[in-house]
């Protein structure tokens, strides 16, 4: 198996991105324009202010898991100024624990303009302070993500284990987006979902995705988009994680799919 | 005073603007969206993290993306779907609500999100197309539906900005227009001034009876809000307490009597000022304005925001003027010049109201020249249960 990318104190991941991460909704349009001018990866979300209770520790740590995960290899915070979670004060909390951290902050920076501007530059720079350094083999983590647990999980399971990773499973009653987020929290590298029926095949920003259909009416309908089909055996799906992990990009990976989305316990304010 | 021109749509309402708003149905969907407004110039997209659950907030939901849906800011609507039952009922009340064109690509039917882009795409630019062809007409007052916004407030917001943006609000009623303040986070305290105003006893009691409610809906998370406002944001701007706060927000709907209350996303039936009961989250809020048909906002702020929106124009007015000067391509309008002696309350609100106007004829804001097009679902509960 290749080896992996050398990501300081979050380990070593099987992808090399760098993470414009919006510490908030407001902030989501910027760290956009700075992600495709430099070639990074972001994503919308609509959490970071107007949060209470026990949700505003919960985000900020959610961010961190983000910030701090393996496949990640520098990370540019984009915060706003005013909202709940502190673009600087998540920025100081990572980098004590990682030292690929940086922070523009849209109302200290002079405007939209110029916030994209430094971005740009302090993205470059991370960049270039923190390049892609191949390192030995690593215990990579495996997310199962499976409508139920039965015989074949079971055997599947044991199979990624019999290949020397970690495997985490988890199950769904409906759409996978948030057992994705679970995955991602504790260092997830890769993704095998079998969706519900009446899910489409989605993906999750930082980590691969490997789709299988479930044969139902909709996964049927589009086969293109699942990287395996409903009669994939285990052979197969262990051939097709290794690739991945390997670096063979997943449908979910080439289509760009994936919303992020944060568990939140109380209504916004 | 220039005569108001908007887009007639053929059911009686009218347009601020002629946007084709590409609509996913479905998370996965929301990345594919962007993708084909970001290659349309003309078209916009709202991306959204619901996929489909069938939870407590799944009427919030339908409302809220089937009212945005049929807002009158739209030419047309290409959904995207998945043709599930939720989603048809979305599209259903989109198109009661509605005469515009609703069309949907489905990924079903298209058999990949590639093959659903590609054809989504051809779709929507040929709607931009018959959108540009549309013109503006000479409309009436009653076409205006503002809604007041704030968000990032300081210790001026409730001097200057604020106060400033009643006068031009109350001008607009007075002319016959709509004018919508909500975010009831940010009237806790001030409810019972609001509720002096209402045209009838019973529109008072619900002011305080929805100011109640909201309350109760956080205080049974054993959370007090009323020690969690104002926000940290806020008192580095300098406000104390949340009275202070609320009693600045309450400024922005002037001194016009209340109409009537509305729920989430709720569509103002005859033209005046009312209440809307929405979060104080202002993307989530925006997004209620925008399904209850409100057509352009004002948003003051005293710390500055890019926020925008996919289907209002959002016009921000500064309620200081170190930072209208510190971040000039997020705000629109100073009302620090009345701190600064420069100008009365009267002036600035006048200038709003002249903005106003000149927005609704199609100027553009500084939101929409940034491509700013923020977007987030209100939800009345978390997402994990327990």
């Amino acid at each position: 198996m290749r080896n992996g990318f050398l990501h300081d104190s979050r380990g070593v991941g099987i992808r090399h991105h760098q993470l414009i991460l919006p510490s908030v909704v407001c902030s989501t349009h910027v760290a956009r324009r700075i992600a495709n001018q430099v070639g990074a990866l972001t994503f919308a979300h609509q959490h970071g202010c107007g949060i209470i209770g026990e949700d505003v520790a919960g985000i900020d740590d959610f961010f961190a898991d983000l910030a701090g995960h393996p496949n990640v290899s520098s990370v540019l915070i984009v915060g706003l100024g005013c909202e709940t979670i502190q673009a600087q004060e998540l920025a100081t909390k990572l980098f004590a624990v990682n030292p690929s951290t940086k922070f523009q902050i849209i109302q200290e920076s002079g405007g939209v303009e110029a916030t994209v501007i430094a971005g740009v530059e302090a993205a470059r720079n991370l960049d270039l302070q923190f390049p892609k350094i191949e390192t030995g083999s690593a215990k990579f983590k495996v997310g199962l993500d499976l409508p139920q647990e039965d015989a074949f999980s079971k055997e599947l399971a044991s199979s990624i284990s019999g290949l020397g990773l970690d495997v985490i499973v988890a199950t769904h009653s409906a759409a996978s987006i948030d057992n994705f987020s679970d995955f991602m929290r504790v260092g997830t590298h890769v993704i095998v979902s079998r969706p519900s029926g009446n899910q489409p095949a989605s993906g999750f920003p930082l980590i691969p995705v490997i789709n299988i259909s479930s044969g139902s009416g909709l996964h049927r309908a589009t086969t293109q988009d699942f990287d395996l089909g409903h009669d994939a055996d285990i052979p197969i799906i262990l051939q097709t994680l290794i690739s991945t992990i390997e670096g063979t990009l997943t449908k979910a990976e080439m289509n760009k799919m994936g919303e992020i989305r944060a568990p939140r316990r109380v209504r916004s304010v | 005073m220039a005569p108001l021109m908007a887009f007639a749509r053929a059911d009686n309402r009218w347009g601020l603007r002629n946007h084709v708003l590409v609509l996913p149905l479905h998370s996965a969907l929301s990345s594919t969206a962007r993708e084909i407004a970001d290659a349309i110039p003309g078209a916009v997209a709202l991306g959204h993290d619901w996929s489909g659950e069938d939870d407590n907030d799944l009427e919030r939901v339908i409302s809220t993306l089937s009212g945005c849906a049929a807002n009158p800011n739209n030419h047309s609507v290409v959904f995207l779907t998945l043709e599930t039952p939720f989603e048809k009922e979305i599209v259903f009340r989109a198109s009661s609500m509605s005469a515009q064109s609703l069309l949907e690509v489905s990924l079903p039917q298209m058999g990949s999100i590639a093959a659903l882009t590609v054809s989504a795409k051809e779709i929507t630019a040929n709607l931009v197309v018959q959108a540009s062809l549309e013109h503006r007409v000479e409309a009436p007052w009653s076409a205006i539906l503002l809604g007041l916004e704030c968000g990032g407030s300081d210790a001026l917001s409730g001097i200057t900005a604020n106060p400033a943006l009643g006068i031009a609000s109350d001008r607009l009623v007075g002319l016959g227009a709509t004018s919508v303040l909500g975010e009831t986070t940010e009237i806790l305290g001030a409810e019972h001034l609001l509720a002096a105003r209402a045209i009838d006893p019973e529109v008072g009691k619900r002011i305080v009876a929805t100011v109640a409610r909201y309350e109760s809906s956080i205080n049974y998370e054993g959370i007090d809000l009323r020690g969690a406002q104002p926000s940290r944001g806020n008192i580095e701007g300098g406000l104390s307490t949340l009275e202070e706060k609320s009693l600045g927000a309450a400024k922005k709907a002037g001194n016009a009597p209340f109409t009537g209350v509305l729920e989430f996303a709720e569509i103002p039936q005859i033209p005046g000022l009312y209440f809307m009961d929405t979060p104080g989250h202002d993307i989530e809020q925006l997004a209620g304005f925008a399904a209850g048909h409100i057509n352009i906002v004002v948003f003051t702020s005293g710390r500055g925001t890019p926020t925008g929106s996919p289907i209002m124009p959002v016009i921000k007015v500064s309620t200081n003027t170190p930072m209208f000067e510190s971040l000039t391509d997020l705000i629109d309008l100073d009302a620090g010049t009345i701190a600064e002696g420069l100008e009365t309350l009267e002036e600035t609100g006048a200038r709003i109201f002249d903005e106003i106007c000149e927005v609704a004829n199609g100027k553009l804001t500084r939101a929409e020249r940034g491509g700013h097009q923020e977007f987030a679902l209100s939800r009345m509960y978390g997402t994990v249960l327990g």
